[in-house]
């Protein structure tokens, strides 16, 4: 038999292409994958992995119930080196395979920022844990966030030191990123639509070494509470340490991250008696409880909201994914608008046209290191 | 006035780790026309080491603080052996890029073997810190301060006073006029190499109460040393001091009287008006010459 050059091609490229083609279609049917872009280096490479863990409980639960679509469901990880860039790169690799129906992203909202032009590219659905008002009210349909978003934060703040401390002259320290630019903006318009004055807003940049200027300014200013909004855990430790070291003692309350596990274990004693909002707070509800259950079981650590906004996020996708009945990123993302009463850890899910679940959040104290749960404020809109 | 005071305090105290790291940027480029841009992870490496033995193995601080002084040593040797001595006889830019891969593996080997938590080290002092009229010190500051004018004065004994010292300075000056003299000329460098090893870790360990032990620690503090040697003079021992010093009360006054979020800033624009006006720094030699 003689071998022509067209069979010979296209044996070759048959040769070539088939077993790829084959492992794609093989992968593409086999399970239901998730991209997610997590810190796994990088200054946030610790609460990262708590993000992991708290994805991977929802995942098990998920496929021993039966997984999505009647298929197994399986987490594909990226490391998004807590920078923007890292995040571009890691968003963009994952993108690159068609097979991933939906993307965890960022807690961090700068890191969001950079990547939703990527996402809107994309148009396919993005869990966020990214605070910033402005993610959710900017014209991407495709990202939706599982933590309330600082507009509330800011409000159970005010409200919180305003009414429930009776303090009306505040100092706001913030991050200069977007997160503490747009919490401490946030904050601020809070405390002046109560009646409240603001004797000191001050930005700083992360990954602050000294933050003598910062406590010395909060002195200076006769503040008479302390609001924050601290992007990461070891400016969030040096800050506490140095503010009680120079005899800052007024009332303290912060945004979620001074509740969070490394800011407690950096920060210390410093911390004692503050008080935080927290999207997540153990004893706020019963799957609040289940989680944390679940999570300490396997983690071996208390849980925070690192891990339970990706457990929620994983968790209704899921569903969201099985109620759709498909995995077209349009149908997906009705089904996650569309969800309504769902008892996650951090909350009840209320999800509005926005892409918004949470509208409300829990106050709780720091008693000698342990998250006290105090109460629960909802806003109405 | 009670202000400055404070600032200057907190200034001075975190200029001397910039100029403790920066000693060790300026004594292995006299030795070797080299910048070793590892110098901040050995910061990291020695803290992470502190941890171990204080921390985890709960040994006694002094116990810890010799035993991981001994391991930097050790690890300024085998990055003698392993980064500069191979590529020697090449220009230095290869040892430069060499330096930088020997940081990125250092970092990343402490992340594999320790993880990414940030972690907390006591201090050697029970006590926080004093109060004194309307300042407040530091004990760890204070601690940090002693030490930089402790070494500070034996590096000056050990150079000038030391027959070790004088073949170090005459290896940093003409290697190959020291080689025809009959010095060592490798073993010079290995025992610069040991020494800036030294002179990092042991300013890791004194910020690593203050900064927690991190993985980025070492970054953050060798990229202001790194400044702090350009204006001091590279390859001035005086002026990585004073330079030190000076980017650590610059941007602390800067912070507190002009702008918090530029803290950063004013630290470089100090450092970009000198690479105009004044490259060779408040005290070095002309940068070109050396390059």
């Amino acid at each position: 038999m003689k071998l022509t050059r067209r069979a010979f091609s296209s044996a070759l490229t048959a040769t070539l292409a088939g077993p790829a083609l084959i492992g794609r279609a093989g992968a593409q049917g086999a399970t239901i994958k998730i991209g997610m872009c997590a810190p796994v280096t990088g200054p946030a490479a610790e609460s990262g992995r708590y993000a992991q863990i708290g994805a991977k409980i929802a995942l098990d639960a998920v496929n021993k119930a039966g997984g999505v679509l009647g298929k197994q469901v399986e987490l594909i990880i990226e490391d998004d080196q807590t920078t923007n860039p890292g995040i571009v790169l890691a968003f963009s690799k994952l993108a690159a395979q068609n097979d991933i129906v939906a993307f965890l992203g960022s807690i961090r909202s700068t890191q969001v920022h950079a990547m939703s032009p990527d996402v809107l590219k994309l148009a396919k659905p993005v869990m966020i844990g990214g605070t910033d008002p402005a993610l959710t009210h900017m014209g991407n349909p495709w990202l939706f966030r599982f933590r309330p978003n600082d507009s509330y934060s800011g409000r159970v703040l005010a409200d919180y030191g305003v009414n429930t401390l009776g303090k009306k002259n505040w100092a706001i320290v913030h991050s200069t990123d977007a997160f503490g630019t747009a919490g401490g903006k946030a904050l601020a318009d809070a405390l002046g639509k109560i009646g409240a004055n603001v004797a000191l807003d001050q930005g700083y940049a992360n990954q602050s070494q000294d933050f003598t200027p910062v406590v010395l300014a909060i002195k200076q200013s006769g503040a008479d509470i302390l609001g924050s909004y601290i992007t990461f855990e070891n400016d969030l430790g040096i800050f506490a340490r140095q503010l009680r070291q120079l005899g800052v003692n007024i009332p303290y309350v912060g945004s979620p991250s001074i509740v969070n596990i490394t800011a407690l274990k950096l920060a210390g004693p410093a911390l004692f008696g503050t008080f935080g909002v927290a999207d997540y707070a153990e004893d706020s509800s019963d799957a609040s409880k289940a989680f944390g259950k679940l999570y300490r079981d396997i983690a071996k650590i208390a849980p925070d909201n690192q891990s339970a906004w990706t457990y929620d996020a994983v968790n209704i996708l899921c569903a969201a994914i099985n109620k759709a009945g498909k995995t077209d990123p349009g149908a997906i993302r009705e089904a996650i608008l569309a969800t309504k009463g769902f008892p996650g850890a951090e909350g009840e899910y209320n999800f509005d046209a926005n892409g918004d679940g949470l509208h409300g959040y829990n106050v709780v104290r720091n008693e000698k290191g342990n998250v006290v749960f105090d109460k629960h404020i909802e806003q109405a809109d | 006035m009670d202000l400055a005071l404070q600032l200057l305090f907190t200034g001075i105290g975190i200029g001397a780790v910039y100029a403790l790291v920066a000693l060790g940027f300026v004594l292995i480029f006299r030795a070797t026309n080299v910048v070793n841009f590892a110098q901040g992870e050995f910061s990291m490496v020695a803290a992470f080491m502190m941890v171990v033995f204080a921390v985890d193995l709960d040994w006694p601080y002094w116990l810890s603080f010799i035993v991981s002084l001994i391991g930097m040593a050790i690890l300024g040797a085998v990055f003698n052996l392993g980064v500069y001595y191979p590529l020697r006889n090449r220009s230095f830019l290869p040892v430069i890029i060499a330096t930088i891969g020997a940081s990125i593996f250092l970092a990343n080997t402490v992340l594999a073997l320790y993880g990414p938590q940030p972690q907390v080290l006591q201090g050697w002092f029970d006590t926080p810190g004093i109060q004194l009229g309307p300042v407040y010190l530091d004990s760890q500051y204070l601690l940090i301060i002693a030490v930089t004018i402790v070494l500070v004065v034996f590096q000056y004994w050990f150079f000038e006073h030391t027959l070790i010292g004088k073949k170090l300075q005459a290896t940093s000056q003409d290697k190959e006029m020291a080689s025809l003299l009959g010095i060592p000329v490798s073993m010079m460098i290995m025992l610069t190499f040991v020494y800036s090893a030294l002179l990092g870790g042991i300013a890791g360990i004194l910020v690593a109460p203050i900064l927690f032990v991190s993985i980025q620690m070492g970054a953050t503090i060798a990229l202001k040393a790194f400044a702090a040697t350009i204006i001091g003079g590279f390859g001035d021992v005086a002026g990585a001091i004073i330079g030190g010093l000076a980017l650590g009360v610059i941007e602390t006054f800067g912070a507190a009287y002009v702008s918090v979020p530029y803290k950063d800033g004013f630290a470089f624009l100090v450092l970009v008006a000198f690479l105009v006006f004044r490259p060779q720094g408040i005290f070095g030699e002309r940068v070109a010459e050396k390059a």
